[in-house]
C-alpha cells in the first residue's frame, strides 16, 4: 500500500513536469521505475499509445483480481527524454527512438534492462531480424500518406505516382493531374529506422526498399506520425503516416499534444481509402493491401522459449492465450486506436526471420 | 450389436478408401491458377480425433490432388498441394489456394457434405471450402496452439501446433450431415504450411 502512494506520488509529479513543459521531463505516459520482474518494452511511435493503454488495462485486470504478485506490463513512450532507465536495476540507455532502435535495444540487453520492443513491421532479412528474436502478432496496420488538408494534393495517388514523387521523377502536382497546381511537390519522411518510413518506401516500390531521390527530405528528429510539426505545414508537403496511429488521433479522440495530425489529412493509394469512418479505424480493404503491416511485440527468443516464470509472464501477456488475445479488453483497446484486431489464435502467433 | 459392427466395419472401409485414394467420389477441383506458386498444406488429423469420429460414425475423406497417408502414432496426414494464391504469412493478408477437396459422411444418417476450391485464408486464419453445389465459402478449420510463421529464401512458412473446427464450419456439418459431433473450436490436430508465392 505505501509503495503504491509512492507510486502514485511519483507518477503525479512526472505527469505534471511533462503537462508544464519542463525541457527533458519524461513523456507524458511514460512509467515509473517499474520492477526488475515487470515486463517493459520500448520501440516504435505508431503503436506507443496502444500499447500504453493495454498496460493500464492489464494491470487494472491483475489489480482487479486481487492479484499483486504477477509482473506489470509496462511500455516507455518512443518520444521523451533520454537516457532512461527501464526497469529497476538496469543500466541507464538511450531512449530507443522507433522500431529498428527498439529492436536494437532488445538486442543490446538483457531481461533485467528491456523485455520487448514495439516493432510494427513483418520480419525482414535485416541485420536486427535475427532469429533469436520472436515477433508476436498484436493487430493490423497500415501506412498511407498524408498531406495538408488545405493544400495542393489530391486525394487519392497511385503506387506508381508515389514512386515517382520518392524518386523525385515527379516533382510538380501538374505531373500528376493538369488540373492540379502548378507547384512544387514536397516529399517528406520521417527519420532513418521509422517502420512508417521503411515500409512505405519497400511498399511503393513493390518489396524493395527505395532510395529516395535527391529532392526529398528527412529528418532526423522528425517523429513519424506526427502532423503537427511546423516542418509539415506546407500546402505541398506530403508525407508517409501510420493509419491506425492516424485513426487513433483524429477518429478515437487519442490526440495528445504534438503526437497528433495537426493539418494533415491521410489520403488513398489506388483508389482504396486508407479509413473506416464507421469504425474509425484502418479499412479492411487498405489493410488487405500491400500496405497492411502487422504491429508486432518483438521478445528474444530465448526469453520466450525459457519456460520459466518470465517466460510465463510474456505469454501470459502477449500469446495466442494471453490477456491481450483472449480478453475482449485487449480486442477493444486495439480498435479504439484505430487499429484492426487479428483473428482469434492469429493474434499471439510468433513470427521469425 | 451387429449393426454397430456394421457401422465400423463402413467407417473402416472408408477411411481405407481415404488412405488409399480410391474414394471414387471426385469432385471437381478448381481450375488451375496462372500462378506459378507452389507449396503444400499439410493437416495432420489426431489419432483421439480420428477415433472420436470413428464412434461418432463421421468419416472424413480427402479428394484428388489431395495426398493422405496414415501412420499409426500421429494419424492421418493429407497434404493439400498449393496450387495458387498471393498469400503473405509474415504479413497476415491475402490468400493460399490449395487443391483437392474434403468428403464428410455421417454413416449413421448417409448423408454428406463435400468441400472443394479449398483456400487458407491468411487474414482471416481459417481454411475455407466451397461446398459442392454451393458458391460462399465456408470456414472449415483454423490454426491454433502455438503458431510459427516465417520466411526464408522466399518460402513461406506457418506451422500450428493445434488445428480447430470453425464454429462457423460445425455449424454448417452438423446440420448438413444431421449429427451434433462437430464443435467449434473442437481440436482435429495439426497445420504445416509451406508457401512460395508466385515469382
Amino acid at each position: 500500500m505505501r509503495k503504491a502512494i509512492v507510486r502514485l506520488l511519483t507518477s503525479t509529479a512526472l505527469a505534471l513536469s511533462s503537462a508544464v513543459g519542463i525541457g527533458g521531463a519524461p513523456a507524458v505516459a511514460d512509467p515509473w521505475t517499474p520492477a526488475a520482474t515487470d515486463i517493459v518494452g520500448v520501440g516504435g511511435h505508431s503503436s506507443a499509445a496502444l500499447l500504453n493503454r493495454l498496460s493500464q488495462d492489464y494491470n487494472a485486470f491483475l489489480a482487479g483480481n486481487g492479484d499483486t504478485t504477477s509482473p506489470r506490463l509496462y511500455s516507455w513512450d518512443a518520444v521523451g527524454s533520454s537516457p532512461i532507465v527501464p526497469k529497476s536495476g538496469a543500466a541507464a540507455i538511450a531512449r530507443p527512438l522507433g522500431a529498428e532502435a527498439g529492436l536494437r535495444a532488445l538486442l543490446n540487453t538483457t531481461s533485467a534492462t528491456v523485455d520487448f520492443a514495439r516493432v510494427e513491421r513483418s520480419p525482414r532479412a535485416y541485420p536486427e531480424d535475427t532469429s533469436a528474436n520472436n515477433f508476436v502478432a498484436l493487430a493490423k496496420d497500415a501506412v498511407s500518406w498524408a498531406a495538408k488538408g488545405s493544400g495542393h494534393a489530391p486525394a487519392n495517388l497511385t503506387s506508381a505516382q508515389l514512386k515517382n514523387i520518392y524518386e523525385c521523377t515527379v516533382t510538380n502536382w501538374r505531373q500528376i493531374d493538369p488540373t492540379l497546381p502548378d507547384a512544387t511537390i514536397k516529399p517528406r519522411l520521417p527519420f532513418v529506422g521509422s517502420s512508417v518510413r521503411a515500409h512505405f518506401l519497400r511498399t511503393v516500390n513493390q518489396g524493395t526498399d527505395l532510395v529516395p531521390g535527391a529532392c526529398v527530405v528527412s529528418r532526423t528528429d522528425q517523429i513519424e506520425d506526427q502532423g503537427t510539426d511546423p516542418w509539415l505545414d506546407d500546402d505541398d508537403v506530403l508525407l508517409p503516416y501510420s493509419v491506425g496511429h492516424y485513426a487513433g488521433q483524429v477518429y478515437r479522440g487519442h490526440a495528445s499534444g504534438a503526437d497528433a495530425a495537426g493539418p494533415m489529412t491521410i489520403r488513398s493509394i489506388n483508389g482504396i481509402a486508407p479509413i473506416d469512418p464507421a469504425l474509425g479505424r484502418v479499412s479492411l480493404a487498405f489493410a488487405g493491401t500491400t500496405y497492411g503491416r502487422v504491429v508486432n511485440n518483438v521478445v528474444r527468443r530465448a526469453d520466450w522459449d525459457a519456460g520459466d516464470a518470465h517466460a510465463a509472464a510474456l505469454k501470459a501477456i502477449f500469446g495466442t492465450q494471453g490477456w491481450i488475445c483472449t480478453n475482449a479488453a485487449g480486442a477493444a483497446a486495439i480498435a479504439d486506436y484505430g487499429f484492426i484486431p487479428l483473428p482469434k489464435n492469429a493474434c499471439g502467433s510468433v513470427s521469425r526471420a | 450389436m451387429s449393426r454397430t459392427r456394421a457401422r465400423l466395419a463402413a467407417t473402416s472401409a472408408a477411411v481405407v478408401l481415404a488412405v488409399t485414394g480410391m474414394s471414387g467420389a471426385a469432385v471437381a477441383d478448381a481450375a488451375p491458377a496462372a500462378t506459378a506458386a507452389t507449396g503444400s498444406a499439410v493437416v495432420t488429423s489426431s489419432t483421439t480425433f480420428l477415433k472420436d469420429q470413428a464412434l461418432n460414425g463421421i468419416v472424413v475423406i480427402p479428394l484428388p490432388t489431395a495426398d493422405p497417408a496414415y501412420d499409426s502414432t500421429t494419424g492421418i496426414t493429407t497434404t493439400f498441394p498449393v496450387t495458387g494464391g498471393s498469400g503473405d504469412l509474415p504479413a497476415y493478408y491475402g490468400d493460399i489456394d490449395l487443391g483437392g477437396g474434403l468428403l464428410f459422411i455421417n454413416l449413421f444418417t448417409g448423408k454428406s457434405a463435400t468441400f472443394k476450391q479449398l483456400h487458407f485464408s491468411v487474414g482471416n486464419w481459417q481454411i475455407t471450402g466451397v461446398p459442392v453445389g454451393g458458391t460462399s465459402p465456408v470456414a472449415l478449420l483454423d490454426p491454433a496452439g502455438d503458431s510459427q510463421v516465417s520466411r526464408a529464401n522466399g518460402v513461406q512458412t506457418l506451422t500450428s501446433t493445434d488445428l480447430q473446427v470453425d464454429p462457423a464450419g460445425a455449424q454448417y456439418l452438423d446440420t448438413k450431415l444431421k449429427t451434433s459431433f462437430f464443435k467449434g473450436g473442437q481440436s482435429v490436430g495439426s497445420l504445416a504450411i509451406n508457401f512460395t508465392p508466385a515469382s
